[in-house]
């Protein structure tokens, strides 16, 4: 037995006081589990289990599909069918033993911010293309990536086009057959969920994002057990005046059905309530936190990058206002002609925004690396001047406290969570992108400005780390189920 | 017999507007002057008629028994000429009693006395004759912007003809010492007086609203027993505050107006205690030793240092920036067209208010930087001012340019 756990704090009392007199077993529906992520989700899904863990509360987390190199030694980590990740800790008690990934099927190509017309659009990408000649940026798109590296669902490429391509003769269906897939995608994990779970002993359900909602929500109503559904962000934020109408319908379903709904920042909290009628006490807020670095690597100095950097990571679409990031550049630009921009990511916009940068002229100035992470991520990070987060709506944006964790000042949008915890970034409207552009002018001319920004922000990212966020989380448990604890 | 020495400072700057990138060598209008001139009509309002309306009464009241002194910024000065003109009347009111004393300190109220002497200097002369123009006094007791001082301020203040000069009683510097007594420059003859700051934050932050039954608030007879509890240890206690204290910090329902009022009437004045002016102080108490300053001090934070304008590196290139570009200034044609607006820009930066939002503190001198700040972040306060440096100097290179042009040409 490796619990009762405690808590990590008081280091100076002797005794330390458990934080859990015994573990609380809380299962966890989420969709997408790191390295295999599409946004912040996973990131986050990642830290609060992290942080929970260490107070000790008992983990299962199910996503639809494990992709085989997930790590998560902290918690149970599998699929809707119980297959488990390699890399996480094996179910306690009688359970079926863990079985390779299977490697039959096209991988999900439903990324929990697509949307149907999204998805089809990837596909569609895909195929009218030869593998060879991807651009760069197809090449690190998700979508693409994963039927690139064969090797992460077992299949090989031309198999897998071979069955896409089958799957898009039939082109004038096309778009109905895909929007119902990504919510069969959604039913299909319901049902899993239910067969599989409802049987399960767990003192709280706890759903991230609307595609387990249904599967929460039902298994809430069989078990009985309290149902908490966190909010990570919303088809609002994601596609403004597109917002898909049944997204729309699930996330209400799901909050209304919740007995707490946890919100990552009191932007998304105001946003619960006002789109979704919740009443604003059952509507908390924790907001998403960071592990701070301890080093950052001089990617500076070992490759050859311009003197001055602005970056743009995440997803090219509606939500992340990468229009404004190239206006904005284009202000730029003619006073200080050596800038070089990256927009790190993929989504729907791409072309569009790679077409308005070869009209305005810009594209000596431009870099698309397409979606990155890891060793790549970290080092635009750190050789980034500054970061640039021109949301339009952006219920946290975790990405702008990494930044910080790297000692890069950012600007962020007026309209995002994450401005509510940093008092020590550039805030602007994501509209006023002359503002935007005499901020970054400022910051690329004097240093001093970058440094105070990134002295003071990384000061206040300390006090944002995920235990922070655990400790809140927990209470939420207690609170809907007050005899976990037993 | 001792005495206490009331002394206000009266400062408004010329605040920013958000000047952009964008607007440099196109637009001139720097200065937020809409909320410039709302900021003065709200403070003329609420302090500066109401409490000078007091203080007149006061004095005729007292006749030579109550005694005050001011020092009164020319950017103040001037703004009120131009946005509250009935403000300024009144402050000339108090000055014609005979009883209040304007003291010598920098025209724009400016850090110029730690970066640059012959600005310093220059300004200190401007604010001189400025002060002679409108309340007919010359200084003769010098208070350097925000009570910053050092030794060398001491010295220079001394050269320029004070013969006293004000600094903050800072407990670091004074050690076993009392600041309730009058004190020497070392190596000169100016006279130092020293801001009780235990007294004078009594009234500046302590005060809360009047109300008898609270045994914690401060009421003019609880004034005045600390007062009266240091006789026979003090010659001159010094009560330095923001003038603003009376009527905008604290408003005028927290009786603070009736507090002052109240002061000398029914207490100060009994026991053998008087009001004196700082000249007056100077020449009656004999300083009872040197006091050498080995830090730079100032009234501003809990640092009383001053961190509150150059505490972080977007102060410090701000102030180098500002200060460096002097020579730039210094013997141009000031007839040339954009000149004048320029040089008279360049002192408005000059401001220590300007720093002062650049700061980036928290706890509770960050809510102080804040309260006043105009801008949103200290980001901000910096973008705006170094886009506005960047426009004069480009005019005025423009201009040095031109000059240096022309006798080439002629030959």
């Amino acid at each position: 037995m490796d619990f009762p756990k405690y808590a990590p704090y008081n280091p100076n009392t002797r005794d330390a006081v458990p934080y859990i007199r015994s573990p609380m077993k809380i299962l966890m529906l989420g969709w997408e589990y790191p390295p295999h992520i599409a946004g912040g989700l996973g990131t986050a899904c990642k830290g609060l289990t992290s942080a929970l863990s260490a107070q000790g509360v008992d983990i299962h987390f199910v996503v639809p599909q494990l992709f085989g190199r997930e790590e998560a030694r902290h918690m149970v980590l599998s699929d809707a069918s119980r297959r488990v990740s390699p890399g996480g800790q094996q179910p306690r008690g009688v359970g079926p033993a863990p079985l390779p990934i299977p490697t039959t099927r096209i991988p999900a190509f439903l990324s929990p911010y697509g949307n149907p017309r999204q998805f089809k659009e990837a596909v569609a990408a895909v195929t009218h293309r030869e593998v060879a000649s991807l651009s760069p940026a197809l090449r690190n798109d998700p979508v693409a990536r994963a039927l690139i590296d064969g090797e992460v669902y077992g299949i090989d490429l031309v198999s897998a086009l071979e069955e896409t391509e089958t799957v898009l003769s039939a082109d004038n269906v096309a778009h109905e057959r895909y929007s119902k897939d990504l919510f069969e995608e959604v039913e299909r994990f319901t049902l899993q969920v239910i067969s599989q779970f409802a049987g399960e002993t767990f003192d709280v359900i706890h759903a991230h994002d609307w595609m387990t909602f249904p599967a929460a929500v039902a298994l809430s109503e069989r078990t009985g057990k309290p149902l908490i559904v966190h909010v990570h962000s919303l088809e609002q934020d994601r596609s403004g005046l597109f917002a898909h109408p049944q997204i729309t319908e699930i996330e209400r379903f799901g909050t209304r059905h919740a007995d707490k709904v946890i919100a990552v920042s009191y932007f998304t909290k105001r946003s619960v309530e006002r789109h979704h009628g919740v009443s604003p006490s059952r509507v908390l807020v924790v907001h998403n936190g960071v592990y701070p670095r301890e080093m950052v690597t001089d990617y500076r100095e070992k490759k050859t990058w311009p003197e001055h950097v602005v970056a743009f990571v995440g997803r090219v679409t509606f939500q992340k206002g990468p229009e404004y990031f190239v206006e904005m550049a284009s202000k730029v630009i003619p006073h200080l002609p050596d800038v070089l921009f990256v927009i790190a990511g993929t989504g729907d916009m791409l072309p569009s925004i790679m077409g308005r940068v070869k009209e305005l002229g810009l594209t000596k100035n431009f870099m698309f690396p397409g979606f990155v992470q890891g060793e790549e991520l970290e080092e635009i990070f750190s050789v980034a001047d500054i970061y640039v987060m021109p949301s339009v709506s952006e219920p946290f944006g975790i990405t702008a406290l990494e930044a910080v964790s790297f000692d890069t000042p950012i600007i962020i949008s007026k309209q995002s969570g994450v401005a509510e915890v940093i008092e020590h970034a550039l805030k602007v409207d994501f509209w006023d992108v002359d503002r935007m552009a005499d901020l970054i002018i400022n910051a690329l001319v004097h240093p001093e400005l970058r440094h105070d920004l990134a002295r003071m922000a990384r000061e206040e990212v300390k006090q944002l780390h995920w235990d922070a966020a655990a400790l809140k989380t927990i209470d939420i448990y207690q609170d809907v189920s007050p005899h976990a604890a037993v | 017999m001792p005495a206490v020495c009331f002394y206000f400072q009266v400062h408004q700057p010329y605040r920013l507007r958000r000047y952009s990138y964008f607007d440099v060598e196109k637009a001139t209008t720097y200065f937020d002057e809409n909320l410039n001139r709302s900021i003065m009509e709200g403070v003329a309002t609420r302090c500066y008629l109401p409490t000078n309306e007091r203080l007149l009464r006061m004095l005729r009241e007292h006749d030579g028994a109550f005694k005050i002194a001011f020092s009164i910024s020319g950017t103040a000065i001037e703004q009120m000429r131009e946005y509250a003109p009935e403000a300024l009347e009144s402050f000339r009111a108090l000055a014609e009693t005979g009883h209040v004393e304007f003291l010598g300190e920098t025209y724009y109220h400016s850090l110029a006395s730690l970066y640059n002497r012959e600005e310093f200097e220059s300004q200190v002369l401007l604010h001189a004759e400025c002060v002679e123009r409108e309340f007919g006094q010359r200084p003769r007791v010098f208070r350097n912007t925000e009570l910053i001082y050092n030794d060398e301020i001491g010295q220079r203040a001394g050269e320029l003809g004070f013969r006293g000069v004000l600094a903050e009683g800072v407990s670091d510097v004074l050690g076993w010492r009392s600041p309730h007594f009058v004190y020497r420059v070392p190596g000169a003859t100016t006279k130092m007086l020293l801001r009780s700051f235990k007294l004078s934050d009594d009234i500046a932050f302590r005060f809360t609203h009047r109300d008898s039954n609270d045994s914690q608030s401060l009421t003019p007879d609880r004034f005045a027993t600390s007062l009266h509890a240091l006789s026979g240890n003090a010659d001159v206690v010094g009560l330095f505050l923001d003038y603003e204290t009376f009527g905008e910090h604290h408003r005028k329902e927290t009786g603070i107006l009736d507090f002052l009022e109240a002061l000398p009437r029914h207490t100060i004045l009994q026991r053998e205690w008087k009001f004196l002016t700082p000249s007056e102080a100077i020449r009656l108490f004999s300083p009872v030793s040197e006091l050498s300053f080995p830090r730079t001090t100032s009234w501003a934070d809990t640092e009383r240092d001053v961190s509150a304008w150059c505490g972080n590196m977007m102060q410090r290139a701000a102030l180098g920036e500002v200060y460096n570009t002097d020579k730039l200034y210094a013997g141009c044609d000031l007839s040339a067209p954009d000149m004048a607006l320029a040089r008279e820009t360049w002192r408005r930066l000059q401001t220590s208010d300007h720093f002062y939002y650049m700061s980036t503190k928290g706890d509770g001198d960050g809510v102080v930087h804040r309260y006043f700040s105009p801008f949103e972040s200290p980001y901000d306060a910096f973008v705006a001012y170094m886009n506005v440096l960047k426009d004069i100097n480009a005019r005025c290179r423009r201009v040095v340019a031109e000059r240096d042009r022309r006798p080439a040409s002629n030959e």
